[in-house]
């Protein structure tokens, strides 16, 4: 499949700003979609692309930091690049803390933005494609019963297969089995593939 | 003493000129020694004469009674010999006592011409004194509107000062957009194949950018630098906007919404704009600032322009905020009186002094709790001589 064209969100309530920024990202051939407001922003449709949010910090209304926590509470992770007129550094932090990539300062040389953009939407890229991974390990470790997930369990925490037949009161040979299914069902190449696989969930729910 | 000498020598010549006439003429000698008598009391004084008539009256005794040049008198001449003694004495105390009066006479005169002198001087002097003091007053004047043109730039100042980041975000944004625009029209034209269309459209916001940048900072100056008032025909209307205008980023970031509701087709006032727009910025900030505060209600600032029906046109600005309560009413326009932790106090008096001064009247109302309305008259510009 291939991914869906990259997109760049502006953000920012002075018309002429946005129009600027839209115009130098087009100009390297991403698609822009502008905002005068965090609100219009919150309610409109975004495809299901890899994209990048340029935001003001200071505008009316909701500021950037604000939309900022909306989006993150609200589940969705955008990489953000921040503008700003005069960024403090308690400021600055606190965007970074909560995962902005980037803190510019206004007026913004456009190289610079034009990197940001770059890194942010290869970035985005990264993460979708992680998190689609991710999704797919999910649902093929959701597709294991009840018995194979305990099977699946005890085979990552190192025990044999004897040893996971005497923990189950079962027989060898059924555990074999069920491991054959484990195997088969998470598309597992090898042990050691499955049990990154396993990590690779649990450190995903343990964030 | 040589008016004695005078006196001895008068006596002297009549003596002499009685000698001498004696022979031809007889006995002419009483009249030459009553002149002598006379002359010295009128010329000498009352001392001088007294002497005169001593030393005549010897004179007399010695050559005139008979026998002549010997002491002794005839009985039948003493009566005769007294007779022109006293009539020496009543000569001379006539004669001094006329002296004395003319004198006085004259000391008067000297004394009131003296004490007329003395008094056209006084005069004189608190002539001067009236003109210095008027000069002083003047001067002081000039001093005090000197003081008062550059306290109200002062203010203005310091109110721009209390906008500053205001200020700051307003020039800095849109030189972001020129340079944000700049940077999209070269990458537009270092393409491979250059996109004119996009790189004029780009070009043409920087420039537009730029423009707006410059008006900013043209408004600024203006209102920093201007300290002589001119007066012209002025739209409140345009002022209104231009000050909403500089202070929309201020309220914005306060959380205060700005509403402007002006009448069309206002008559011009005749009044120095920046003045004008410095009592507008004032009573906005203040607005703003009174608003803080506020968690409960909508924080709302509504300016209104209208004309009123008495030759006027009517401003008024209306916050939504704390109000001000009925002892601070009257105070409200005192120079330094503050409810404010920052703030000079300054900015209602001399907004008011502003608005007196264009022959308008500023003052608030409140009901102490929700809010505060300035209003301000201005007399409009064709009716001004009305």
């Amino acid at each position: 499949m291939k991914e869906a064209e990259a997109i760049v969100f502006v953000i920012d309530d002075d018309r002429a700003i946005r129009d600027g920024i839209a115009s130098l990202i087009r100009s390297i051939g991403l698609r822009v979609e502008t905002f005068g407001s965090a609100r219009h922003f919150m309610s409109a449709e975004r495809p299901d692309a890899p994209a990048c949010l340029i935001l003001d910090v200071r505008m009316p209304g909701i500021g950037g930091l604000e939309l900022q926590r909306q989006l993150s509470g609200a589940g969705i992770h955008i990489p953000i690049i921040f503008i700003t007129g005069h960024g403090d550094i308690p400021m600055t932090v606190q965007a970074m803390k909560e995962g902005a990539l980037e803190f510019l300062t206004k007026p913004v040389r456009g190289q610079d933005l034009l990197e940001a953009v770059q890194k942010a939407i290869e970035r985005d890229r990264t993460l979708r494609k992680e998190r689609a991974e991710l999704a797919a390990i999910r649902a093929r470790f959701d597709s294991l019963t009840p018995r194979e997930t305990e099977v699946l369990h005890l085979v990552v925490a190192g025990l044999l297969n004897k040893q996971i037949a005497d923990e189950l009161g079962t027989s060898e040979l059924t555990v074999k089995t069920h491991r054959a299914h484990v195997m088969e069902k998470t598309e597992a190449e090898s042990l050691a593939h499955l049990v990154r696989m396993s990590e690779r969930l649990k450190n995903s729910l343990r964030k | 003493m040589s008016r004695y000498a005078i006196a001895i020598a008068f006596t002297s010549v009549a003596l002499m000129l009685s000698i001498a006439l004696q022979e031809p003429f007889g006995n002419p000698f009483w009249f030459f020694f009553a002149i002598a008598v006379i002359a010295s009391t009128w010329i000498c004084g009352r001392g001088p004469g007294w002497l005169a008539v001593g030393f005549s009256s010897i004179a007399v005794l010695y050559f005139f009674i008979p026998p002549y040049r010997a002491w002794n008198v005839k009985p039948r001449d003493i009566p005769f010999f007294f007779t022109f003694v006293l009539c020496q004495v009543v000569a001379n105390w006539l004669i001094s006592w006329r002296r004395k009066t003319e004198e006085a006479l004259r000391r008067g005169r000297d004394e009131l011409e003296i004490r007329v002198a003395e008094r056209t001087l006084e005069l004189k002097n608190a002539n001067d004194a009236l003109v210095n003091q008027m000069a002083e007053q003047r001067r002081t004047e000039e001093a005090l509107q000197v003081t008062r043109t550059e306290l109200a730039r002062v203010s203005r100042i310091t109110t721009v000062g209390e906008l500053t980041a205001s200020i700051a975000h307003e020039v800095n944004q849109p030189l972001a957009a020129v340079v944000a625009n700049a940077d999209a029209c070269v990458a537009w034209l270092s393409r491979d194949v250059p996109d004119l269309v996009e790189a004029r459209a780009a070009a043409e916001r920087a420039t537009h950018g730029a423009t707006r940048a410059s008006e900013v900072i043209v408004r600024i100056r203006s209102l920093i630098n201007k300290s002589t008032p001119e007066k012209a025909q002025v739209q409140i209307n345009r002022i209104i906007e231009e000050t909403a205008a500089l202070t929309s980023r201020q309220a914005a970031t306060n959380g205060v919404a700005l509403s402007l509701e002006l009448a069309p087709d206002l008559p011009t006032v005749l009044g120095d704009s920046i003045q004008l727009q410095q009592v507008i910025l004032n009573l906005m900030m203040n607005g703003i600032e009174a608003m803080s505060g506020v968690a409960d209600r909508p924080r709302r600032l509504t300016i209104r322009s209208g004309a009123q029906e008495s030759q006027q046109v009517l401003v008024s600005v209306q916050d939504s905020g704390v109000g001000v309560s009925v002892e601070n009413m009257p105070r409200l326009f005192e120079p330094f009186f503050t409810t404010r932790t920052k703030g000079m106090g300054m900015g209602l008096p001399i907004s008011r002094s502003i608005i007196e001064a264009h022959g308008g009247r500023l003052w608030a109302e409140s009901d102490g709790t929700h809010g505060t309305t300035f209003q301000f008259t201005l007399p409009r510009a064709d009716g001004a001589a009305g």
